[in-house]
């Protein structure tokens, strides 16, 4: 068994070179502590910083908040932390990680321990700062994978542009907004003209050339706020946010032209392509925003029925 | 009351479970005033730090089975209200998971009462979160252990969820305890108010160990 | 002569903790009350020479009873025991006539400390 001696060496030796950086000040914000981590990270040896105040021997440290921080430690009495994730570091230390996935210094989580007297009273704060480097790491690559992952969830593999699901989903949140606020909202429903036709003559090769080449069109036809997505297999929604029918209907015929200006060219063919498109808006005594797309559906057959290649508005008559 | 699962439980953990006691008044009467030392302690600390007059207090501390949880604190909190939360745990003769809840409402009137900006950056909102929770679970585990005589530790609390609907924040399969100490913290400064909910969630084991050291803590007085 | 002391709590708990840490030489007639009410006939009863008193009560809380005693001229000793110990709540409570103020949990020697300060033991 080690004798006291012994247990003090054994604790100062531990202290000191444990791979966490542990610190220590007084109530006058003196450091009366500087492990060997610190030391190495913030090149500064322990004689040189013992005594002096904190924030005077690192003036880049956030002293406002820090300094509050000891504060409320010492009336409070009790256990305080930081974290990374709100604040990435306290020490601007160099972190060692050969992979740096964007990290340019190391990230700190950072726990604040009180030191009490016989009478309950704290003397000191002693610090204990962990490398949390890694953790913020993975963190941003979970974070980026996420995204990716909704992407590809939320996107048309073929089109990229987004899918049946998110614009319904968007149209379903557009609705619940514009009840709540009574804003205007429209649906432009449109399909591609004889599409069958151009599998069919040219191949499915031919067929998802011109979906991506129309796809792309109505995108550069959108206003900031529209949300586009493919609807079905040739046909797709567009929801108009705060825009009625009459604004609708200048959009679908922006994006009737857009889509018919210039030929589409595959399967060494130069395609002309066109688009049919219905209009709905949203009324007082809409019911649900299904009614919206069901509409909108009514009048793109109407579209078709009249010759294609045009815009319909909804009428209740239809 | 008893609270017991029957068959009709849906997870393996609850089916497990056969009953557990609520506390007794006397044992409840005991609770509450460790808590309400605890409380009054914190209050005077955050007072000496805001330089003003501070009230909290928790009204009533009630036991609840996880399935109870939401039903309990969303009556307490305003329906369809976005929600922020913090979680910390605690361990070592009570193991468990410490949850403060703020109602979005209730994190700006709290960042206003500290003499914060109310238009805090993402970040500096969720440090105020953290700070308040990490003040009030220290309060209530310190009040604990010191009061009851009992070693309890906690460790560093972490963002829950922002401002996101209650039933999306406090799944019963997603927690892991069984019941909840479930405690509403009123906070008043100057006059004004803002409030949170504390959720002390613990297994079976833990709140009996709980009792069992109330009961000792009345013997001894 | 046994002094006649009340003890005024909403919590049994709080009235035990209370009641453990008066000194034990001291020869008293003890009475418990749960909130200002009980607190105000126990006084009328005689019973209160002495009155130890929580502030935060159903009924009628520490504050009403100590405005009642001062407006009614009525004599007893009060001393304050509360867990709510900021500045603020300590100097009201002497304005309205309580000699002492104790931070909850109560020892012994805060008891002693206020008994021997204001001659009472």
């Amino acid at each position: 068994m080690p004798d006291s001696n012994d247990t003090a060496n054994l604790l100062n030796f531990i202290v000191d070179r444990a791979h966490v950086g542990i610190f220590v000040v007084n109530q006058k914000r003196e450091i009366l502590l500087w492990n060997q981590f610190m030391e190495i990270h913030s090149e500064r040896k322990a004689n040189t910083v013992v005594g002096q105040n904190l924030f005077e021997a690192f003036p880049e440290l956030p002293q406002k908040w820090l300094d509050r921080k000891i504060e409320n430690l010492f009336i409070l009495k009790n256990f305080s932390f930081t974290s990374w994730e709100q604040r990435p570091y306290l020490f601007k230390f160099a972190h060692n990680r050969p992979v740096t996935g964007g990290v340019d210094c190391m990230r700190q989580d950072c726990t604040l321990m009180p030191v009490k007297d016989d009478n309950g009273e704290v003397q000191y704060v002693c610090f204990t700062l962990f490398d949390a480097t890694d953790t913020s790491i993975y963190q941003s690559k979970l974070k980026e994978t996420t995204e990716k992952l909704r992407d590809l969830s939320s996107r048309d593999g073929l089109t990229q542009i987004f899918n049946r699901r998110y614009v319904e989903e968007a149209l379903e949140k557009e609705f619940s907004r514009a009840r709540r606020y009574g804003n205007k909202l429209s649906v432009i429903l449109t399909d591609i003209d004889f599409f069958k036709k151009v599998n069919d003559v040219h191949g499915h090769l031919a067929g998802d050339e011109v979906l991506r080449v129309v796809s792309q069109r109505l995108v550069n036809g959108l206003r900031d706020a529209d949300i586009l997505g493919r609807y079905g297999g040739e046909e797709f929604m567009v929801v108009l946010p705060e825009t009625d029918n009459q604004g609708a209907q200048v959009l679908a015929e922006r994006l009737r032209n857009i889509v018919q200006a210039e030929p589409i060219e595959t399967a060494g063919e130069s395609l002309t392509i066109n688009i049919s498109l219905g209009v709905s808006e949203l009324y007082e005594n809409t019911a649900a925003y299904a009614q919206l797309i069901a509409e909108a559906d009514l009048a793109l057959y109407q579209s078709k029925e009249n010759g294609r290649n045009c815009t319909t508005l909804f009428r209740p008559d239809f | 009351m008893y609270y017991t699962n029957t068959a009709s439980s849906k997870s393996d953990k609850k089916t497990a479970i056969m009953s557990i006691q609520p506390y007794t008044e006397d044992q409840n009467d005991a609770l509450q005033e460790v808590v309400n030392i605890a409380m009054g302690q914190a209050g005077d600390s955050l007072a000496r730090i805001l330089g003003r007059f501070v009230e909290l207090s928790i009204p009533r501390i009630h036991l609840v089975n996880v399935d109870d949880v939401i039903k309990t604190v969303t009556s307490m909190v305003n329906n369809n209200t976005e929600i922020s939360a913090i979680r910390q745990a605690f361990s070592n003769s009570l193991r468990g998971e410490a949850i403060v809840v703020f109602a979005q409402t209730g994190a700006d009137d709290l960042a206003d009462l500290m003499g914060y900006d109310t238009d805090l950056a993402p970040s500096a909102e969720q440090e105020l979160l953290l700070e308040v929770g990490n003040l009030l679970v220290g309060a209530i585990i310190n009040g604990i252990s010191d009061t009851l005589e009992t070693d309890l530790s906690f460790s560093a609390p972490s963002l829950m969820a922002e401002r996101t609907p209650l039933d999306q924040v406090l799944v019963p399969e997603q927690l892991s305890w069984s019941h909840s100490l479930l405690m509403e913290v009123n906070f008043a400064i100057e006059g004004r108010d803002a409030k949170c909910h504390l959720l002390m969630f613990m297994a079976e084991e833990a709140i009996n160990t709980l009792r069992g050291i109330l009961d000792e803590f009345m013997d001894g007085i | 002569m046994a002094i006649p002391v009340t003890v005024v709590d909403d919590s049994k708990i709080s009235r035990k903790m209370v009641i453990r840490a008066l000194p034990p030489q001291w020869n008293i007639e003890l009475t418990q009350a749960e909130n200002g009410e009980e607190a105000m006939a126990a006084y009328r009863d005689g019973k209160a020479e002495v009155m130890f008193l929580d502030l935060t009560m159903p009924v009628m809380d520490g504050y009403q009873v100590l405005e009642r005693l001062q407006k009614e001229q009525l004599n007893t000793f009060v001393v304050v025991i509360s867990a709510d110990i900021q500045p603020e709540a300590q100097a009201r409570v002497k304005k309205l006539g309580a000699m002492a103020f104790i931070k909850k949990p109560v020892k012994t020697s805060d008891i002693e400390n206020v008994l021997h300060e204001y001659g009472i033991v």
